[in-house]
């Protein structure tokens, strides 16, 4: 930044010392978590530290799947990822594209609720859903997941809103002359130019359920849960003492799909955050 | 006639003149503009009944319950307690307590969050090699579930078996500090910034990428040196960005559970284990009242209590804004 050379190659040395410091503080953890994912139990549990284990115990990755229903648990994930995901993407787009596209009376106050909804926290929602949801006999299913999905989120409507804001008029100019009606031009004009925010969309929207364990410990039972919470408990020794390199094991697995998604999407992820953070 | 706007790329008077072009052309609603209305209202049904049902009939199923003696189960004998369950959770010492410690986490992780990624941000901004790295490093715990970011920090931080005391020890032998339960808060506030750098960061990032690099270099010109160039261009220009963030990060804190509550020691399974005093927030309070006491009524008012003090709160920040926060009219007439 300032003009003499001695002193830009210090700063460049902090920079990097400063980022190399950052790093090890983000990474140290996620490598303690491979290692002792690979440890034998008794090796965790032994006073002496050790940083590698002695055995690599790949073990530990096969009990993760023959100590308990492990691939189970994965298709109640996927089954309620995959359903809330496709319904909400489905419902948030059409609305996106209606804030963004089509001009009718209300259309102004109806989208200052989504932008309400934004900030609004979801506590004081949550309860009284769960007192009806139960009233109704439908905690214990994955109905609240579609009901959910159907009803969109406002994160999304904004996203999906942003991305159609911004394509040319000629378009559906083109398209109404040649007489296609509003869902007409959304599904076979507007549709098929939206790959990135879809991902974008549909990749959050599963991270979410995938990661979620609120909803599931509440409005799920335990015959019927998700990964996030039976990993936590169910990876025990028959007198009940957790067998914690096997749960790790089990972590590794779960946080994979997750950050592969991330990986694959993450250009336009990021750009969709970054949209969201800076114009709110 | 109706028009379609991009809403986004328009001028804003542009904008604004067409708008009023609109609501002139409605009053007599022409087939078409009828036809893009009925199309309008059809495309946000499933979001509308979602928001009526999922949204406006809580809040008021919600709003009843604060004032009743609801417990989950006496749904034929429910009366009226007026405000007393409001009254009750002002006046009780734990909610007290749960809401102190709220505010100190808040104090706490917040402004650590926010200077430390805007930091990494500025650090990111200048000339670096391999900052996707970097990024993809500091971004990459936002993509990892919460229960496993927990895991991850409970073996991180284990007083017997952890790796921090475990190198400590290779210092000083026999070192065993409880991380998890006397230093609850810290740890929470450790595990809550390696979740959120990366995303700040982000952020902040793209916020500094979008000052013209003409600015800097027009006050470099007049002599200002670095420091003076970030104190009076780059800084003022980041407020709104800075501002946006730290409601944001006011409103998340406050509401903190899930990580706290995945903590305390047989966690996981069901919501009656207790987190560390250290990390006994709000919300905490809150469900432990609904989850393992059953008091509905009690702990909903408590929610709406929550509501109110964030809402409050959000409307303080916002009236702050005018002593810090520069939006580009302002910034002129400073330089002026």
């Amino acid at each position: 930044m300032t003009g003499k050379p001695s002193s830009r190659t210090t700063q460049q040395a902090l920079t990097y010392l400063i980022l190399g410091i950052a790093t090890t503080f983000i990474l140290m953890p996620e490598v303690w978590l491979l290692v002792t994912s690979l440890k034998k139990n008794t090796e965790y549990l032994s006073p002496q530290f050790t940083f590698l284990p002695a055995v690599p115990q790949w073990e530990n990755y096969v009990q993760v799947f023959t100590m308990i229903p492990f691939l189970n648990y994965v298709r109640n994930s996927l089954v309620l990822g995959v359903t809330f995901t496709t319904l909400c993407v489905m419902s948030s787009s059409l609305a996106g594209y209606a804030f963004a596209r089509i001009q009718a009376p209300g259309k102004n106050f109806f989208f200052s609720i989504v932008i309400a909804l934004l900030m609004i926290p979801a506590i004081v929602t949550v309860i009284p859903q769960f007192v009806i949801f139960s009233q109704v006999g439908l905690t214990g299913t994955y109905w609240p997941w579609v009901l959910w999905g159907i009803g969109g989120s406002s994160f999304h409507i904004f996203l999906f809103r942003q991305f159609f804001a911004n394509f040319p008029r000629e378009l559906e100019e083109a398209a109404e002359l040649d007489g296609c009606g509003p869902f007409r031009i959304f599904l076979e004009i507007f549709l098929p130019n939206a790959q990135p925010v879809l991902a974008t969309s549909a990749i959050l929207n599963f991270m979410w359920v995938w990661s979620d364990w609120f909803n599931p410990i509440i409005f799920l039972s335990d015959a019927n849960t998700t990964l996030a919470v039976k990993l936590n408990y169910a990876y025990v020794t028959p007198q009940g003492q957790q067998l914690t390199p096997i749960v790790l094991a089990a972590c590794v697995l779960y946080v994979m799909v997750p950050v592969v998604m991330f990986f694959l999407g993450q250009k336009h992820i990021l750009q969709g955050i970054v949209t969201s953070g800076l114009k709110g | 006639m109706d028009i379609h706007l991009p809403l986004v790329q328009k001028g804003r008077s542009v904008r604004t003149q067409q708008s009023a072009a609109n609501t002139q052309a409605r009053k007599g609603m022409s087939p078409r503009a009828w036809r893009q209305a009925r199309a309008f209202y059809l495309f946000i049904s499933p979001w509308l009944l979602g928001f009526i049902f999922l949204s406006i009939v809580p809040l008021l199923v919600g709003l009843l319950i604060s004032f009743s003696n609801y417990d989950g189960l006496n749904l034929m004998e429910v009366k009226s307690v007026g405000l007393r369950n409001y009254a009750r959770a002002l006046g009780d010492t734990e909610t007290q307590y749960a809401l102190q410690r709220t505010a100190l986490w808040t104090l706490l992780n917040v402004p650590l969050w926010l200077a430390i990624s805007f930091g990494l941000a500025m650090l990111m901004n200048q000339k670096v090699k391999g900052r996707g790295f970097f990024r993809t490093i500091f971004y990459l715990p936002s993509a990892v579930p919460v229960v496993a970011i927990v895991w991850i920090w409970k073996i991180f931080l284990d007083k017997n078996y952890g790796m921090v005391n475990g190198l400590l020890g290779l210092i000083r032998p026999g070192t065993a500090l409880p991380w998890l339960t006397d230093y609850a808060l810290q740890s929470l506030t450790a595990i809550s910034l390696w979740t959120g750098l990366g995303s700040g960061m982000v952020i902040f990032l793209a916020g500094l990428q979008g000052i013209p690099t003409e600015l800097e270099e027009a006050a470099r010109i007049d002599g200002a040196n670095g420091l003076q160039v970030w104190r009076h261009v780059t800084l003022p220009l980041m407020t709104p960005v800075l501002f946006f963030q730290l409601v944001l990060a006011i409103i998340t804190s406050m509401q903190a559970y899930v990580v706290p509550m995945l903590i305390s020691p047989g966690s996981g399974q069901n919501l009656s284990n207790l987190p560390p005093r250290g990390v006994y927030l709000y919300m905490i309070h809150t469900f432990q009242q609904i989850f393992v006491f059953r008091r509905f009524g009690y702990g909903i008012a408590m929610l709406w209590l929550l509501f109110i003090l964030i809402i409050v709160l959000t409307f303080l920040v916002f009236r702050t804004q005018r002593y810090w926060v520069y939006y580009e009219t302002e910034t002129e007439e400073k330089k002026a």
